[in-house]
């Protein structure tokens, strides 16, 4: 009897140490689980959001081609020229996203005028190996007369992804964005395959 | 005698002459074409752009939307309409005389531009489109193949700027005159 207490009292202690390391284990286990879940989705819709940008077409009263920053703030995406006043438009406007990749040139005209020059036709193994990829981000909004425009930038591999995920997150469809993803790679695989 | 057949002949002609500079628009090829057309003539005429159709082809929304937009800047420069409408725009039923331009993907040969820095004749983008100008009620008074591609120099989207500067330039070297009905008709059988 007396041994069986005493066996009993000396488990007690060995029973909550192994529940003390079980409750650790389960606090670390759910904390890195929510540190896990608070780095996947990063994207907070009301923060302001901003990234370097190329506008290749498409908003009125700023140039083709011309670089600046693309930025979300509130309900508004801006774009600023470097020194120029931000042209904005509605995001609630917006109707849907499309994200493709395109594999360009570095270096713009100097460049191509550079390896045009180069002898021995050295333009041409500079060419093989100075292209960059960029993710294109095409917009279809609707403007104030009710007529659909479109605008397009170009972006740094990665960026695209954000902000398409920040404009996903303020409530723009981008029903269609993958698909168009993927199914550009098939083409792009079948035309490397003939 | 012969005096007089030849003052007859001279007539004849002249009359002919007189007949042709006189109703310059009513060869008989032409009356049925200016006739079955409902729009006015002598007004001037304005153009809505709808989005591009991709047809069967798997071209990138990027591309769509760059024809799309390049066509209305190109369609803008050439002035040959009063206005230049989007798809969608509101005032589209208040404006007389309203042509639709239409344009489908027919064909689309994907580049890259790597490749055509390295090798010059490989890696061109290349765009077939057949472009048609509706009237309101359905009718068509123009229908075109275009062409727009990049060969040498240019990033792949280079080729809808080419396109839409082609598709432009074929709505006004057509004999189209913009406000002629039955010069528009003509430019139909083309």
């Amino acid at each position: 009897m007396n041994r069986l207490f005493v066996r009993r009292n000396h488990r007690h202690p060995y029973f909550d140490g192994r529940a003390l390391i079980g409750l650790c284990g389960l606090w670390f286990w759910f904390g890195l689980g929510g540190l896990a879940q608070s780095t996947a989705s990063p994207v907070n819709a009301s923060a302001p959001f901003s990234t370097r940008a190329t506008h290749l077409l498409g908003l009125e009263n700023t140039k083709s081609n011309c670089d600046g920053t693309l930025s979300l703030q509130g309900n508004e995406l801006q774009f600023q020229q470097d020194g120029k006043p931000s042209v904005e438009l509605e995001i609630t406007s917006v109707r849907h996203i499309f994200l493709n990749e395109e594999s360009k040139q570095v270096g713009g005209l100097p460049m191509t005028l550079g390896k045009a020059a180069a002898p021995y036709g050295a333009g041409r193994v500079v060419s093989l190996f100075a292209h960059k990829n960029y993710d294109i981000l095409t917009l279809e909004y609707i403007g104030f007369d009710g007529g659909v425009h479109g605008v397009i930038f170009q972006l740094s591999k990665g960026q695209g992804d954000l902000v398409r995920n920040e404009l996903v997150a303020r409530g723009v469809s981008s029903s269609s964005g993958e698909d168009q993803r993927t199914k550009q790679s098939t083409a792009e695989v079948r035309r490397e395959n003939k | 005698m012969k005096t007089s057949r030849r003052i007859s002949w001279i007539i004849g002609v002249a009359a002919i002459l007189a007949t042709v500079v006189a109703f310059p628009g009513r060869l008989p090829g032409q009356t049925s074409a200016a006739k079955s057309s409902g729009a006015t003539s002598g007004s001037p005429m304005s153009v809505q752009v709808d989005r591009v159709d991709p047809g069967e082809s798997d071209l990138a929304y990027s591309f769509q939307v760059a024809i799309y937009e390049n066509l209305i800047e190109e369609l803008n420069k050439t002035k040959q309409f009063e206005r230049v409408l989007r798809e969608g725009d509101r005032d589209a039923g208040n404006v007389p005389n309203l042509l639709i331009l239409r344009t489908t993907i027919e064909k689309y040969t994907p580049g890259d531009e790597t490749r055509r820095a390295v090798t010059t004749v490989s890696g061109a983008t290349k765009l077939t489109v057949r472009s048609q100008l509706f009237t309101s009620d359905g009718k068509i008074v123009l229908e075109r193949t275009v062409n727009g591609e990049v060969r040498f120099f240019g990033s792949n989207l280079q080729a809808t700027h080419n396109l839409a500067r082609n598709i432009a330039k074929a709505i006004q070297q057509s004999t189209w005159s913009g406000s002629e009905q039955s010069s528009a008709m003509l430019g139909a059988q083309f």
